[in-house]
């Protein structure tokens, strides 16, 4: 891209022209004027025509939130998820504590233990809402891709914290059933064609 | 000194003493050179070829780590080769290495992940097929074989400084792993010092396993508070759970020189909680106020000894503590005789000793740390060790070369002996030629059951050693004629070339002797106890009066058997009240405890330092740091050796008050993880002449109390002398170690 035409201040050569402004009226007489013709022009009449005529078309443009929502992009980041694994069904996280560790607004916090199989398991674990400032770093960093961003913006609390724990936000059994779990497309996740860019170990046996 | 090797490293010229590696050469000189299973406290490994370096002239890699440089050569640490060797050496360590560090509990500490990413190995090529590997599980102790790279730091360590020699490697090529040595699973005093070395995660604490990450660990550098040697140590504290308050989750020590026992490693949760009572305080105030004495335990910091010995004399009332003041009354003989208020050898100078006399102690567990000397000695020098004592400890095994056996009750004979058989040939003065002249060694050996044939071993095996050591434990402080004693190892340590260490009991043993005037304990009432017994208790166990912090929650400083004095710092918070807070109720002006730091007795031998001062850290080239050693100061001396007194007779079935391994107190009794074997201890002749059998539940009567316990068979014991654990009912200072008995048994 060229810098050029953001660099040439020459701003009458662009194309760029002055609105033809009438001056505002300094003495008494002429602010006198402005009044009786502003009242008596029927500027509002203009705009309640437009309205009424676009509601007669039903062509209405305005989203009736809450009834109606804006679809969220895929990349939009609110409220955190925690993901499964689409073979086993089974909890992403491996909690190695990654996401609380990068957290810039501390307010991550987990504590794990050692369960009966011998694995690593996340006993406890939140986010307070209420500091985090959906940078998405969590999600980056994560190296399993268990937690991400959700679309689920409406967090309005009743006081400045608001804890959400893992059970909530961990994909339902159902959803997984279902297998209506959505990825994340945002920052940290898998880049397409990631397949073919990994080198296998070798394996000569 | 003998003559340095002169030579160059990648230019540079460096020199090494005699005995010094190329690599301890680099290392002193800041030259990079990489290791994986080098560690400065064993001997080489050599089993992992990474500190290859090339010599001018000599074709091949050399290793650094155990070739002596001669003087002259050239040593290249880097090239084009090398590095492609130890690209290719990673790659081998890599294969198959299981990819979980994200949950692995080295959490990024790893020095086979640094060493990966220094040599970039970005992919592999070489492939092995992986096996079928179970963790196992080791009591405290966790191992992971699939994580496992077979450096072998951890068996060296275990051989060389610990002495356990519990476990060795399984040689197998790719499937070469670490077993126990001789037994399913691992039968060892559980010191931990293999998991504090491991580089990768295979060897892991059991209770720390998966529950933090070092990153959210906070570092307290502080002191370890269990017993007399006062290890350095690292408290990683954390929040529990996600809401709860700090505790801590494991300790960590610099593994490369210094060592830490079980106890310390794993017997960390003894603090105390309380909230702030007025009620309680005023009463302890106005108890102290009215109180005859204050009885103390020497689990306690100098300066709140300081604070006790200020209330003393502000309020004119009495100071008890046996277990110091018998100490102190055996450091003022030896004085008398040495001139010298400190012994002179340290734990260090043990560790480089090449003959060494363990005499008065069960050293293995009386003071791990003297133990772990002991064996570095033995194993690096060849150091020919006798270990005199009435029972033959199991664990001294594989390090003492003769094992000298006394009666119980003759320490004061076998010393004489001693001081005859070393003070041969020296040149001594003449009450000292009189004295020896004039003892009976006829009747001493008889009595005490040491006989010539044993002495002349002794100093057959010592007669080339060139740096001699006596180690004097605490079974002779509360010998009826512990003054006596002190004065022949004055004489040994004065007129031959042997250096003394006196192991005190407790903690801060020495550091109290010398903070406080202590008075002879009497049974009288109103007494305040700190840590002990009392009318009016104060004490950061359980069950008190008002709850004082336990010495992982209280700065101050304690003074060991090196005679260092060590910094202590708060690894927890404390809520209730601390003695500093009491003794500013009680009229002393003082804002911090430590404020009293500065103010310790400098006539003792201490610095006038703050204690913010006080460094606490081992630096890169194993220089110790921590605090300050006691200034020697010079004593009157002119005392004389008195004649030995008839040695008493311990007939029948004899207790040894002996705590088991990693137990020393009420505060390792508290903790949670480390084993508690309360039973009486015995040979199955013990058994026979009390009459009682594997797991009896017996009664035993001693002089002034009556103990309940379980008796159970050790079939490493020998003669008819029990082990008798004390950690969970306190000691009583006051009496010598051994104890003549009455056992019943209870049905």
């Amino acid at each position: 891209m060229k810098m050029e035409q953001f660099n040439d201040r020459n701003v009458a050569d662009n194309g760029y022209f002055l609105v033809d402004i009438e001056d505002y009226p300094t003495d008494s007489w002429g602010k006198f004027k402005r009044v009786v013709k502003r009242s008596f022009k029927g500027e509002l009449f203009v705009g309640l025509w437009v309205v009424m005529r676009e509601m007669l078309r039903f062509d209405i443009h305005t989203v009736k939130y809450p009834q109606e929502k804006m679809p969220i992009g895929p990349r939009y980041r609110a409220v955190h998820e925690m993901k499964r694994l689409w073979e086993s069904d089974t909890e992403r996280c491996i909690g190695c504590g990654l996401c609380e560790k990068i957290c810039i607004s501390d307010c991550i916090r987990m504590d794990t233990k050692i369960d009966e199989n011998s694995r690593k398991e996340v006993s406890e674990y939140t986010i307070n809402l209420g500091r985090c400032i959906f940078c998405g770093y969590c999600a980056e960093v994560c190296p399993e891709l268990a937690i991400t961003h959700g679309g689920e913006y409406e967090n309005a609390s009743e006081q400045r914290e608001h804890f959400v724990d893992y059970d909530y936000m961990l994909t339902p059994i159902d959803t997984m059933k279902a297998k209506a779990q959505k990825e994340f497309e945002g920052f940290g996740a898998i880049t397409p064609h990631e397949d073919e860019r990994v080198k296998k170990t070798p394996l000569s046996y | 000194m003998s003559k340095m090797i002169n030579f160059k490293i990648d230019g540079k010229d460096v020199t090494a003493a005699k005995g010094e590696t190329i690599l301890q050469a680099a290392r002193k000189n800041d030259i990079y050179i990489p290791t994986m299973c080098y560690i400065s406290k064993t001997s080489p490994c050599a089993s992992c070829r990474i500190c290859s370096i090339e010599v001018t002239g000599v074709d091949g890699f050399i290793l650094s780590c155990n070739t002596p440089p001669t003087e002259g050569i050239e040593v290249k640490t880097n090239s084009k080769a090398l590095e492609a060797e130890r690209t290719n050496i990673m790659k081998l360590y890599d294969v198959n290495h299981p990819l979980e560090c994200g949950v692995c509990d080295k959490s990024g500490e790893c020095d086979l992940q640094n060493m990966t990413l220094e040599f970039n190995v970005g992919h592999q090529e070489f492939s092995a097929k992986d096996q079928v590997r179970k963790v196992e599980d080791w009591g405290l102790i966790n191992y992971d074989p699939a994580l496992c790279i077979m450096c072998e730091k951890c068996v060296h360590v275990c051989n060389e400084v610990i002495g356990d020699d519990a476990i060795e490697v399984k040689f197998g090529g790719y499937s070469s792993v670490i077993i126990p040595k001789g037994s399913d699973t691992l039968d060892c005093t559980f010191c931990g010092e293999c998991i504090a070395v491991c580089p990768v995660g295979a060897l892991v604490s059991s209770d720390f396993k998966y529950s933090a990450n070092a990153w959210e660990l906070s570092r307290i550098p502080s002191t370890c508070a269990h017993c007399s040697a006062g290890c350095a140590l690292e408290y990683e504290t954390r929040h529990v759970g996600i809401n709860g308050d700090d505790s801590i989750y494991r300790v960590k020590n610099n593994f490369e020189y210094n060592s830490l026992c079980g106890a310390g490693r794993f017997g960390f949760d003894f603090d105390n909680k309380a909230q702030k009572d007025k009620v309680r305080f005023d009463k302890a105030v106005v108890a102290i106020k009215s109180a005859n004495a204050i009885r103390f335990s020497s689990i306690i910091t100098n300066e709140e000894a300081h604070i006790l010995q200020l209330l003393k004399e502000k309020l004119g009332i009495k100071l008890f503590n046996e277990d110091a003041r018998l100490y102190g009354e055996f450091m003022k003989a030896y004085s008398s005789i040495s001139g010298k208020l400190h012994h002179s050898a340290s734990m260090n100078a043990i560790k480089q000793a090449d003959a060494i006399i363990v005499i008065g102690t069960r050293i293995a567990t009386d003071n791990p740390m003297v133990r772990y000397a002991i064996t570095t000695a033995a194993q690096h020098n060849g150091a020919k060790i006798v270990y005199a004592h009435p029972l033959e400890d199991a664990l001294m095994k594989n390090t003492v070369t003769q094992f000298m056996k006394y009666e119980v009750g003759t320490e004061e004979g076998v010393m004489a002996l001693l001081a005859n058989e070393l003070l041969k040939n020296s040149d001594v003065d003449e009450d000292t030629r009189a004295f020896l002249d004039d003892l009976d060694l006829g009747y001493l050996e008889a009595e005490s059951n040491v006989g010539d044939d044993e002495l002349q071993l002794m100093s057959k095996s010592f007669s080339r050693a060139k740096k001699r050591i006596l180690v004097v434990g605490s079974d002779v402080f509360a010998h009826k004629r512990a003054k006596n004693i002190a004065k022949l190892v004055a004489l040994i340590e004065k007129y031959t070339d042997f250096s003394l260490v006196v192991v005190p009991t407790e903690v801060n043993t020495a550091g109290v002797s010398l903070t406080c005037k202590l008075d002879i304990d009497e049974n009288i009432g109103n007494v305040v106890a700190y840590n002990a017994q009392g009318d009016f208790i104060m004490s950061s166990s359980k069950d008190a009066d008002l709850a004082m912090p336990a010495l992982n929650q209280v700065e101050g400083t304690v003074v060991n058997v090196d005679n260092q004095v060590l910094p202590l710092n708060v690894a927890l918070a404390f809520d209730g009240y601390t003695l500093n807070d009491i003794a500013n109720a009680l009229g002393l002006e003082k804002e911090n405890t430590i404020d009293y730091t500065k103010e310790l007795d400098t006539s003792k031998g201490f610095k006038s330092l703050a204690f913010d001062d006080l460094e606490n850290f081992l630096s890169s080239y194993g220089e110790d740091k921590r605090g300050y050693i006691l200034d020697e100061v010079s004593c009157e001396m002119g005392s004389k050796v008195e004649p030995i007194d008839d040695l008493p007779e311990f007939n029948g079935t004899v207790i040894y008050n002996c705590n088991p391994v990693l137990q020393f107190n009420e505060f390792t009794n508290k903790t949670q993880q480390l084993e508690k074997d309360i039973t009486l201890r015995g040979s199955a002749q013990f058994g026979a002449a009390a009459r009682i059998s594997d797991g009896d539940e017996v009664e035993i009567s001693l002089k002034n109390r009556v103990i309940k316990r379980k008796f159970k068979q050790d079939n490493e014991l020998k003669g008819t002398i029990a082990l008798n654990p004390i950690f969970d009912i306190g000691k009583d200072a006051s009496s010598y170690r051994f104890e003549k008995s009455k056992i019943v048994r209870v049905i």
